[in-house]
């Protein structure tokens, strides 16, 4: 399916085309034709030119696909590029004919070194060829004559075929078949012939076991009939004639199937069976008819409108036709290739993509054939064989013109020719050449899969791209190289679109193969060279890269860090590496602006983080002042958050730490809060420090600030808590501190402390007039206390309250509510003594109802627990009662106390005195009132 | 590598059949320049591995077609909406290359470049109803009137079956069978092939059960002639 495309250019500019050179050559040295031009056989005549028919030159195309991408149409002879067969001479015409112009070659056949030709003038030569490997890989061949002989007919010889186990040629001459001696020449002296033949084929996959004897089949001249011979080494035997529908031209054998070519058909014939199946029709009026068994049970046929299609014996096509040229010749099969001969050319396509790979002019061809996949060709006065050049030779010319599918297809095709050890380092290259091709060309998804199919060394794409492998890497590109580019700038051309796209695509190809088998052994330059991209690319997963499992070498990666000012990332690169002090050091320069890397915005917190959970003691010291300079909240974490056991362990003790902060009030007030709040060290020192430190601060905030502003309450708050919860502070210290200032709750607290409730009361009632503060007063200086030591507090402050000193209203007031609202508290008959006699009831009826209910429910408690403790009581007595109790043993011997008789039955009654009478008897006997039923078995 | 079964696409020529296993093997359109001879793709269908067949449709390579379709399990005879006599020809032509393929063969009618006629934009409503955006198509007006209605398809696809002597009861439906699709769009392209894939497969599995049509066991068929030869001698 090759398209054929007419060249412009007029054939004086024949010279700058690729496309003849090697058939030219060939042709031009070689073949004196009988036009007598000065290069007959390269078919380049320019009186031909304008010729409609005969086009200058006709330039098939590869891609049976039509145009595509893959094959750029202004380039075709990149397409053309491919040498699969080089053409040589094998026997010249001198050596032939020498100065007889009127032989001309009939028929060839090649069996090992032998040759032999046979001419229209009835003789038949014999030639030696030998192939000779000059030093440069060129193959030539040298033929030497060893006889010829004249058949003595005035006929053609019109075919020859060896038999090599038989030591015999075949030759068809005169529609006779005579056998000959190989060697000599000589007839055999039997005289076994076959006659009546118009044409023969040998049986190439025979059905009779016997090596040494050849199945012959000819179309006879009889009308529409197939005969199939024996042929012994000196008679023959007729095995089978077949009759056909319509005169046969052509035939190929293959086991018992005959693949005919009719006369408007093409059949295939079993002949055992005379089962036959058509195929499709042709002409053959029109055109010759080729047909050609190319390996076990498939044929190659010419087929209408140019085509060379294969069939099986079952007469189905399983590959897809090649598009030749509608007058061809002769084919032939050198895998992966179909050889056609037509008038002027010689194609070449493959059977593996149905492309035209090659195409050698070559006029006057009459012959093309195959004889054990030697391919030679011959026209009237001179042989040639095609040479197939080595498929190795043939995939790198695919690849070097970047027909990287071709390439590859030939390339798995070549598997069945090769050695699997050599093919497999071959097909490796082969895919990480493709893979380079397909990157060069920007493909990055086919590159991919064919580095990863290829087990490509990443380091060769890695080296690609400048500055990216370390410096100490020993990585060295393999040779011969596997591309052709120095570097990605010589590939993109200084693109710079094109370099970020390629760098984009080292840099998920890197990300992805790092973990796999693929980086094994060179892990470090390839994470380096992640890095280096990541950085440049100013790539957020750079920082991912340096915080976890990575291999940067460090001198490489740090340099490369600096250059693009990567400083917070060098830092982690650094601490990676254990350096944990270059890597603080600059950070800390970051965050002091004498560096700029804006990465992190909350470096300093990070830091401080840092710092936490650093192990080096020596760095947490050096670098405390600057935090705590820095921010004294935040820094004092560098403490408080770091972990337990650390510090106890070493130098982050309470003693060294609060030396530190003595001169940052603020962190000291954090590590003290941490220290007694959270930590709940018991400790008096930081108890009494912490409280002295609230208090400064509240007396200084008072001093400094006229309202209640939030941080006086907070401060506040925190005073008082510290004051109320803490029993470890020295009470009287802070007292003397408190006295004289107006911290009158304050105050209050330290008294409760002390336990001298009544100073504290007065406090909160006559000098704060705050009555729900003394409440709550009463209810936390009581919490954890039993309820008299509650009771006795609020009967205190009732007393306060109803203190017949004063009588202000306000008091008796909240005299009234305390009762009202903790009727429970108090002890109600103390209280009614208390309370004056002008009291209503209803005043204080919320206080009787509540003490009432209380009253009642103390009662009832009481029954409750007293009604328990007895059953409790009886239950600890049965057990006694159980315990007490001894065994019975109840034998045959045993009588009954009443009946006197011995017991039959396991059960049986016993009374508390320890007699043992018969349940019926017990029955009887249930008027006794103390009576009690045991039964045991 | 054997092709567990074959798919055959037949039809005239310019009906776009070259174009639908483009669309559908390679997932885009291109101008395809005429058929020569075949080609054919290698589909990888679950297990197995079914082989498809692009043939030529021009008169010229005729001939091919039953060579073609022998032993095929599928064949999608394919026509142009926009032309009746592409389906005309179906019939005349090219029902006849099937007789040499598998005997329970399944028949697909595929009419082809539905994206020329009016009615694609209706079509793709109801396709795509749930769509939130529906693709606009502002050429409405050179659209023209759709010449082959899916109801021709099934009449010749009752047709075939008739010709084939089978029962409608025992084939796929002719409303399952007869498809509209474009190769340009890919509208309904994978529906087409993945539909017939499927319904390949159990024949294929039916074919492997009966054991190797096609093949020959050469071994067999030796030592079965050696006794005979020694006779003749």
């Amino acid at each position: 399916m090759g398209r054929r495309v007419f060249l412009p250019h007029p054939p004086a500019s024949r010279p700058a085309l690729p496309l003849s050179i090697t058939g030219l050559r060939a042709g031009a040295s070689h073949v004196t034709g009988r036009t007598g031009g000065a290069a007959p056989g390269g078919g380049w005549e320019p009186g031909r030119a304008a010729g409609g028919d005969s086009p200058v030159a006709k330039l098939p195309r590869t891609g049976a696909r039509g145009p595509g991408p893959d094959c750029p149409a202004d380039h075709p002879e990149d397409t053309m590029s491919l040498k699969a067969f080089k053409l040589v001479p094998a026997v010249e015409r001198e050596m032939l004919m020498g100065d007889k112009a009127r032989i001309n070659v009939e028929c060839i056949e090649c069996c090992g070194k032998n040759l032999y030709i046979g001419t229209n003038e009835c003789f038949v030569y014999h030639f030696l060829l030998e192939e000779k490997i000059s030093s440069a890989g060129k193959i030539t061949f040298a033929a030497t004559k060893q006889l010829h002989k004249y058949l003595g007919f005035k006929k053609a010889v019109s075919e020859l075929k060896a038999a090599s186990a038989l030591n015999r040629l075949l030759v068809l001459c005169d529609n006779t078949i005579t056998l000959v001696n190989m060697m000599n020449l000589e007839p055999i002296p039997t005289g076994a012939r076959i006659k009546g033949a118009v044409t023969f084929t040998l049986n190439e996959n025979p059905m009779s076991g016997d090596p040494f004897c050849v199945e012959v089949c000819i179309i006879s001249v009889k009308r529409r009939t197939i005969q199939m011979f024996m042929v012994y080494e000196d008679r023959v035997q007729i095995v089978k004639e077949v009759s056909t529908p319509e005169q046969p031209c052509a035939v190929a054998v293959d086991g018992h199937y005959l693949c005919l070519a009719l006369t408007t058909q093409y059949i295939i014939l079993n002949y055992n069976t005379g089962i036959s199946q058509d195929l499709f029709p042709y002409c053959s009026d029109e055109k010759r008819p080729i047909v050609k068994r190319i390996g076990r049970q498939e044929f190659l046929l010419a087929g209408p409108g140019g085509l060379g299609m294969f069939a099986t014996v079952d007469g189905i096509s399983q590959r897809a036709p090649v598009h030749w040229s509608e007058n061809v010749i002769g084919a032939a099969l050198c895998f992966p290739y179909v050889v056609a001969l037509d008038d002027e050319f010689i194609t070449v396509h493959s059977m593996l993509d149905q492309q035209l790979k090659q195409t050698l002019p070559f006029k006057e061809g009459h012959i093309l054939q195959d004889f054990e996949g030697k391919v030679i060709v011959a026209t009237n006065k001179g042989v040639y064989i095609l040479v197939p050049l080595p498929l190795e030779r043939q995939i790198q010319d695919l690849l070097t013109s970047h027909r990287v599918e071709e390439a590859l297809v030939l390339a798995k095709a070549a598997r069945r020719n090769i050695p699997k050890e050599k093919f497999q380092v071959m097909y490796k290259r082969i895919l990480q050449q493709a893979g380079f091709i397909h990157f060069a060309q920007l493909q990055f998804l086919e590159a991919k899969e064919l580095f990863r199919s290829g087990q490509l060394d990443v380091r060769e794409l890695i080296s690609l791209y400048p500055f990216l492998l370390p410096t100490s890497s020993s990585f060295i590109r393999s040779h011969p190289p596997l591309h052709e580019y120095a570097d990605l700038n010589q590939l993109t051309q200084g693109d710079q679109e094109k370099m970020t796209k390629c760098k984009r695509f080292l840099m998920s190809y890197l990300n992805e193969v790092r973990s796999t088998d693929v980086a094994n052994g060179y892990k470090e330059d390839i994470d380096t060279a992640l890095l280096k991209l990541y950085a440049e690319a100013n790539h957020e997963s750079l920082l991912d890269l340096l915080v976890s499992e990575n291999f940067c070498l460090l001198t490489d990666s740090a340099a490369w860090l600096e250059k693009h000012t990567k400083y917070f990332a060098l830092g982690l690169l650094y601490h990676y590496n254990g350096q944990d002090a270059a890597a603080l050091q600059l950070w800390i320069k970051i965050v002091n602006g004498d560096v700029q890397d804006s990465t992190r915005s909350d470096l300093y917190e990070y830091i401080v983080d840092f710092l936490t959970f650093c192990s080096d003691q020596e760095l947490v010291w050096k670098y405390a002042e600057w935090v705590l300079q820095k921010s004294e909240e935040v820094g004092v974490q560098i403490f408080t958050k770091r972990p337990l056991e650390d510090q106890v362990k070493n130098s982050f003790n309470p003693d060294n730490i609060m030396n530190c902060l003595n001169k940052y009030p603020k962190s000291l007030v954090k590590y003290l809060e941490y220290l007694v709040l959270d930590r709940k060290i018991e400790k008096e020192k930081y108890h009494t420090h912490l409280a002295v430190l609230y208090l400064e601060a509240v007396l200084q905030l008072k001093s400094v600030t006229t309202d209640n502003c939030a941080e006086l309450t907070e401060t506040q708050t925190k005073l008082r808590s510290l004051l109320q919860k803490s029993d470890f502070y020295r009470i009287h210290f802070i007292l003397d501190k408190i006295k004289g200032t107006d911290l009158h709750m304050e105050r209050a607290i330290l008294y409760g402390k002390l336990e001298e409730h009544d100073k504290a009361l007065h406090i909160l009632v006559h000098e704060l007039k705050d009555f729900s503060a003394a409440e709550d007063y009463c209810i936390w200086s009581s919490e954890s206390k039993d309820l008299p030591y509650r009771q006795r507090l609020f009967h205190m402050l009732l007393s306060v309250y109803l203190n017949p000193g004063s009588s202000d209203c306000e008091l008796v007031m909240a005299a009234v509510d305390l009762l009202n609202n903790h009727a429970a508290e108090f002890d109600a008959a103390r209280v009614l003594q208390l309370v004056p006699d002008s009291w209503s009831v209803q005043l204080l009826s919320p206080f009787l109802t509540g003490a009432m209910r209380e009253s009642i429910h103390t009662k009832r408690m009481a029954q409750i627990t007293l009604g328990l403790a007895k059953a409790e009581n009886l239950i600890y007595k049965h057990d006694k009662v159980k315990l007490k109790g001894s065994p019975i043993i109840l034998s045959d011997k045993k009588l009954c106390q009443v009946c006197q008789s011995p017991f039959c039955e396991p059960a049986f009654v016993r009374y508390p005195n320890g007699g043992m009478v018969h349940t019926h008897c017990a029955a009887k006997r249930l008027v006794n009132p103390n009576m009690t039923h045991h039964s045991q078995t | 590598m054997k092709p567990d079964g074959k798919v055959v696409l037949l039809g005239d020529m310019n009906v776009g059949k070259t174009s639908l296993l483009h669309r559908y093997m390679e997932r885009r359109f291109q101008d395809t320049i005429s058929t020569v001879g075949g080609a054919f793709y290698l589909k990888q269908w679950g297990p197995y591995n079914i082989s498809l067949w692009d043939t030529a449709g021009r008169e010229q390579f005729h001939g091919l077609g039953s060579m073609y379709c022998r032993g095929a399990a599928a064949v999608i005879l394919t026509y142009d909406v926009n032309n009746l006599q592409s389906l005309i020809e179906l019939e005349d032509r090219f029902l006849a290359l099937t007789d040499t393929a598998s005997a329970d063969c399944i028949f697909a009618i595929v009419g082809n470049k539905v994206d020329l006629t009016n009615e694609y934009a209706l079509l793709l409503e109801t396709e795509e109803e749930n769509r939130p955006e529906k693709p606009v198509t502002s050429c409405i007006s050179t659209k023209v009137q759709k010449q082959v209605h899916l109801d021709d398809a099934v009449a010749l696809y009752k047709k075939i079956l008739k010709y084939k002597m089978l029962d409608e009861k025992d084939v796929p439906a002719a409303e399952k069978m007869c498809f509209e699709t474009s190769a340009k769009t890919g509208y309904k392209v994978d529906y087409l092939f993945e539909t017939i894939f499927d319904m390949v497969v159990p024949l294929i599995l039916r074919q492997q059960a009966e054991g190797p049509l096609q093949t020959v066991d050469i071994t067999n068929y030796k030592s079965a002639k050696r006794t005979k030869s020694g006779c003749c001698a």
